[in-house]
């Protein structure tokens, strides 16, 4: 007999018992959706500064540089996608807005509406306002720091020799920076 | 202006209803790519707390539209995909949820809010439990293949990103010199 491997997972308590918290629960499913999406980028960002390091088609110069801004990114972006989307996701707040903007508007299904807008506020909140608009701002002076502090060439401008590490260097120093 | 505010908010309201129905994953994806091609390159372009060089940000900042470009065709196509895959098994009856199954047996089991917005109609609120039932289930399922597509969506943007920030650099050098 055949084993349909998604119909074990639909059978299964733990799936069941969460997606049936998403359904009853907006907040909680508007917290996930941040949750969710803070992983993808993690993940995301993880992977981008590994592969920038080693990308020889991005100028030995400006690798750096880019690289340390993807990292940065991905830890200025957890801390602020939780922070900003778990607040816009609170009840309070979203009552507040949602009576601003909707409270003459007609509903064919009321329930519905107020968990999209639950969800919707919570990714513009973490997606928009965290990650592309706070994230940069606080993130590039950061790249900056780090990648001065880790790519020494940077702090002699004048000097006409590069000192460029590979990953395994870096991984290296950053475990010595941590010790 | 009170009118076409009010008609505004009636049309976003509308499309509150339908994203709720529809799951997140798609929407998150969208989000995240206006995101990341419109506004983060202009925060990079015009941070007022870097004092980085402005070649270096231009190099930084002329990734993030590319990057979000791949990534969401990318992503389009493979949750179009998948969401096509499991809508069609769940029409065939392959994949089966077990608090709806539960739920089909006993009405109280579905939630409240449920029954409340289907008027304590037991049909609709079943067929409302199962519809939203799947859309989560996709979308979670969305979120594992949207996370893996990031391997071949970088690595695909690593090779595109650096000829397109060439060339506009050197466009914008070259201008600049004449």
């Amino acid at each position: 007999m055949k084993i349909n491997p998604l119909n074990k997972l639909a059978q299964s308590e733990m799936l069941n018992k969460h997606i049936n918290k998403v359904i009853k629960d907006d907040m909680f499913g508007a917290k996930t959706l941040v949750a969710l999406n803070v992983t993808k980028d993690v993940f995301a960002y993880a992977i981008r500064f590994k592969t920038t390091m080693q990308n020889e088609k991005i100028p030995e110069e400006k690798r750096p540089f880019v690289a340390s801004m993807d990292l940065m990114s991905g830890v200025v972006t957890a801390i602020m996608q939780i922070g900003v989307g778990f607040s816009l996701a609170n009840p309070k707040i979203q009552n507040k807005i949602w009576d601003k903007f909707f409270k003459n508007c007609n509903f064919q299904d009321i329930v519905s509406a107020k968990k999209g807008f639950s969800q919707i506020m919570a990714l513009i909140g973490s997606t928009v306002l965290a990650e592309r608009i706070l994230v940069p701002l606080i993130a590039t002076p950061f790249a900056e720091k780090f990648e001065k502090k880790f790519f020494p060439h940077k702090n002699n401008q004048n000097s006409n020799e590069f000192k460029f590490i590979s990953i395994e260097e870096f991984n290296k120093d950053i475990k010595d920076y941590s010790k | 202006m009170k009118v076409i505010n009010t008609n505004l908010n009636q049309h976003i309201a509308t499309s509150l209803e339908k994203f709720s129905q529809k799951g997140g994953e798609k929407v998150s994806n969208y989000v995240n790519a206006a995101g990341k091609a419109v506004i983060a390159p202009l925060v990079i372009m015009h941070n007022p707390f870097t004092k980085e060089n402005e070649e270096n940000r231009k190099w930084a900042s002329i990734k993030q539209p590319v990057e979000a470009v791949i990534t969401l065709a990318m992503q389009l196509v493979s949750l179009g995909l998948l969401y096509k895959g499991i809508d069609s098994l769940i029409k065939k009856g392959k994949i089966n949820f077990k608090y709806v199954e539960n739920a089909a047996k006993d009405i109280s089991k579905i939630p409240e809010k449920i029954l409340k917005a289907c008027n304590y109609d037991k049909e609709k609120a079943l067929e409302m439990y199962k519809s939203q039932y799947n859309e989560i289930f996709k979308d979670r399922l969305g979120a594992v293949v949207t996370t893996i597509t990031y391997l071949p969506v970088l690595a695909l943007s690593n090779k595109i990103y650096p000829k397109i920030a060439e060339k506009i650099v050197n466009k914008n050098e070259n201008k600049s010199a004449q």
